[in-house]
């Protein structure tokens, strides 16, 4: 009844007020909104681009040109994208706006050549709001509830690892740096990593580990590695006092092989000195460092006899193949006398005062210690790079970095570290400081430098959750393991090739010369000299072959292998019957290009490429032609430019080069054996 | 009735008020501890992008001759006459033609000796671009040292 009369007494005389307000509030609105988007940043930013367009363009350009009005967006289904940067970038792929003001400047470098707009377009790239058509929502610039603004151009890289899954991806430095830091330091062996696969990292078998360590250097290194070796590639596993205890009790009961008898040996006998001039002859230092310099292959040798026991090491030297099947270390052919004094040069010129006796090995009998030390082993997943048999296999003990890129940044720890929530600084400080991310971490801290750190983590910040179409993704291609048989296997095998050599892209890379054409490149006689005692062919690298002690008939194998089966047809046949014009005119231009800044002739030259006096006797012609001509063909990388050289001088320079070191030859030139 | 409308005019003030205040407030950034660690490397001597690749490509190609710093002074400098220059100190690097020309077709090309080879076979547009870059911010990095 109330309610009645109120609706009778207020309702009929307003409702055309209400109305009236109704309609101006709409027509308000309205004509706001119409002015909004009269006056929009892309419209104002198109009307200073047209402006801008009449000063950068003569007439007859602008007559060309095709006028700007309106959104324009790429629409690229396959990447889910819709990237309207190019309402406001108009110039970003007209050569005429290089250098002009943002946002109309060309987009900087050839990118867009190979990176076409209609393909990839912006975001992509860049990230960032591809949809907005203002500044600030395109978050140019971090955004609050924006999960991937635009990457500043310190970390782009991380997306071009999208797209490009080579290990070793072209023009993005940082890129390529990360992901050999993650090769080299073996995250993969505790964490899945998409793009790593089938790689390994292994660090020593342990079977046998009391009878190769002393205890007292055992206990420091589980507590820190880097106290003992700086460059070690194991982390710190933050063990508590009695973790260390057990674990070491642990480690030094396992003792599955006794090293090989040395007890024919008289210790009293070594020969220091001779042990030193062996240890600079089989060239240790390519692959083991002392006091900070030598190569990373193998471990730091400068404090070696703290950690060793003599019987252990006269072993190791003795057949490393034992102790450790995939080791990259070579066996070599040495007598037990030159063991003898290379393990004495070792143990005593690499070893600090205080080491002390070497004590005997203990026995562990306390069976809960030993149960305790094997749970640490476990728990702390160090199976993951060592081999223990006997062990669980804990497989990847880390979680798996699948589509670490896209995890949600708000809802990953970041402790007590002031620091923007992005996943980028959360893989950064995960990698650097594993232990303040305030959650507990089994990870070890590696002690990486934050430079190191903030690679490994944008190459890990390339790894998405969904994968892209196949054809924008360039595939890393999958090296096919490389395993001969027969004698040539058993050498291979032995000597260790393809620790440092690689065939068909298998294989390690300390060396600079793949052996996959090496037969084509290299003299059969010259290989099978070389191969008895190796010298230096470039000057000045540091890491060169060892000198094996290899059986003269072992050398004639191998280089026999090479001549016959490591052919590269396309650079076999050529027609070697040089004229002496040739000769003189390859002189003159070896001369004439400055060759002579890079490779040694005699005693005059540079030390950049290998030197020349003998490449009559060591390189085939063929090899030498197909080299000058197309270099970066057979090594992207090299230090040798492509001179763009006619087939005339190329043939010119072979017959010069040809000729260098060998006697007939040179009597043939008038007796200039150089 | 009033009551409840003044209380929520005070909510409605206090929350204007805490929402003005987050955003004229002290700025509290967070850092970016990341990008922070990459400038501090790539970024020594003010580098740009472009800057630091070219840096990447010169310490690859060119410093064994020219030296790590562009000064010349390179593990291979003393096996070469003439020697090569301190490029930090050299006019020669403000003019980007006459860099790119001698990179892309080797120092006789600008009527010097040819021990300075040409590199536009070998190298992308774009990586000599980056070289050029490179070579030209070495200029600035020589006005900032004392």
């Amino acid at each position: 009844m109330g309610v009645a009369v109120e609706v009778k007494t207020i309702a009929p005389p307003r409702l055309h007020l209400v109305f009236a307000g109704l309609g101006l509030a709409f027509l308000l609105i309205f004509s706001w909104v119409l002015f909004h988007e009269g006056t929009a940043e892309w419209r104002t930013t198109q009307a200073r681009f047209r402006r801008l367009e009449t000063t950068v363009k003569n007439p007859h350009q602008l007559a060309q040109s095709v006028s700007v009005a309106g959104l324009r967006q790429i629409w690229l289904p396959d990447l889910g994208r819709v990237d309207r940067c190019g309402t406001c970038h108009l110039g970003i792929d007209d050569p005429a706006f290089t250098g002009a003001p943002r946002p109309f400047a060309a987009h900087p470098g050839t990118w867009l050549s190979t990176h076409p707009t209609d393909r990839f377009g912006c975001t992509a790239c860049h990230d960032g709001q591809g949809q907005a058509t203002d500044y600030a929502n395109a978050a140019h610039q971090p955004q609050p509830f924006v999960s991937r603004p635009m990457r500043p151009l310190e970390t782009i890289e991380a997306n071009c690892g999208a797209c490009h899954r080579a290990l070793d991806p072209p023009d993005a430095p940082r890129l390529a740096e990360g992901r050999r830091l993650i090769i080299e330091w073996g995250c993969f062996s505790c964490h899945d990593i998409p793009g790593f696969e089938g790689l390994t990292f292994r660090g020593p078998a342990l079977d046998s580990i009391g009878y190769k360590v002393r205890p007292g250097w055992l206990s420091v290194w589980l507590g820190d590695p880097k106290s003992y070796l700086p460059q070690s590639r194991m982390g710190k596993f933050r063990l508590s006092p009695d973790e260390i205890a057990n674990l070491q009790g642990f480690l030094l009961s396992q003792r599955a092989q006794a090293p090989l008898d040395n007890t024919g040996v008289d210790w009293k006998k070594a020969d220091t000195a001779n042990g030193r001039a062996l240890f600079g002859e089989l060239r240790c230092v390519s692959c083991h460092a002392v006091n900070g310099r030598g190569g990373t292959m193998g471990p730091e040798l400068t404090r070696i006899g703290d950690k060793v026991r003599r019987p252990w090491l006269f072993s190791y030297l003795k057949d490393p193949h034992r102790v450790q099947p995939d080791t990259p270390m070579l066996r070599y052919r040495l007598t037990d006398d030159q063991l003898r004094d290379l393990t004495a040069f070792l143990y005593e010129e690499y070893s600090s005062a205080g080491a002390g006796p070497e004590p005997t090995p203990a026995t562990y009998q306390d069976a809960r210690l030993l149960a305790a030390g094997h749970a640490v082993f476990e728990r702390r997943g160090c199976a993951s790079c060592h081999q223990l048999a006997g062990t669980k296999d804990t497989g990847r003990i880390g979680p798996s970095l699948a589509g670490i890129a896209d995890r949600d940044p708000d809802e990953l720890p970041y402790g007590s570290n002031i620091v923007r929530h992005t996943t980028d600084n959360y893989i950064f400080l995960k990698v650097l400081l594993p232990d303040t991310l305030g959650q507990p971490s089994s990870m070890p801290t590696y002690g990486f430098t934050p430079a190191d750190a903030a690679k490994i983590a944008l190459a890990l910040a390339s790894i998405r959750k969904t994968d892209l179409p196949a054809s924008y993704v360039l595939r890393r291609p999958a090296p096919v393991p490389y395993r001969p048989g027969g004698k040539f296997g058993e050498l291979v095998t032995r000597y260790r090739c393809l620790s440092c050599h690689s065939v068909g892209g298998f294989g390690g890379d300390l060396s600079t010369v793949p052996l996959d054409r090496i037969g084509s490149q290299l003299q059969h006689d010259y290989v099978a000299k070389y191969l008895l005692n190796p010298g230096a062919v470039r000057v000045s690298v540091e890491a060169r072959m060892p000198v094996f002690h290899m059986l003269p008939e072992e050398a004639t194998s191998i280089a026999d292998y090479f001549s016959t089966v490591f052919l590269d047809d396309s650079i076999e046949q050529y027609d070697t019957n040089f004229t002496a014009a040739e000769t003189r005119r390859g002189e003159e231009l070896y001369g004439q290009l400055g060759c002579e800044a890079c490779h040694q002739l005699g005693t005059k030259g540079g030390y950049v490429g290998p030197e020349l006096s003998a490449s009559g006797a060591r390189l085939k012609a063929g090899w030498i032609a197909a080299w000058l001509s197309t270099p970066q063909r057979y090594k992207p990388d090299t230090l040798q430019p492509d001179y763009g050289l006619s087939s005339t001088d190329v043939r010119a320079l072979t017959a010069y080069l040809s000729s260098l070191g060998r006697r007939d030859a040179a009597k043939a030139r008038g007796g200039d054996a150089r | 009735m009033r009551a409840r409308a003044s209380r929520a005019a005070a909510i409605m003030a206090l929350a204007l008020t805490t929402s003005v205040a987050c955003r004229t407030g002290p700025p509290s950034q967070p850092g970016d501890p990341m990008l922070d660690a990459i400038r501090a490397e790539e970024r020594q001597g003010d580098l740009s992008y472009v800057e630091s690749q070219g840096k990447h490509l010169f310490l690859h190609y060119c410093a064994t001759c020219h030296g790590d710093e562009a000064r010349g002074d390179g593990q291979n400098a003393s096996n070469l006459s003439p020697p090569p220059p301190d490029m930090t100190a050299s006019k020669s690097i403000l003019d980007a033609t006459l860099l790119e020309k001698v990179i892309t077709q080797g120092s006789a090309a600008v009527g010097r000796s040819p021990l300075s080879p040409p590199w536009g076979r070998s190298l992308s547009r774009q990586e000599i671009d980056y070289l050029v870059a490179y070579c030209q911010s070495l200029s600035r990095k020589k006005t900032q040292k004392p």
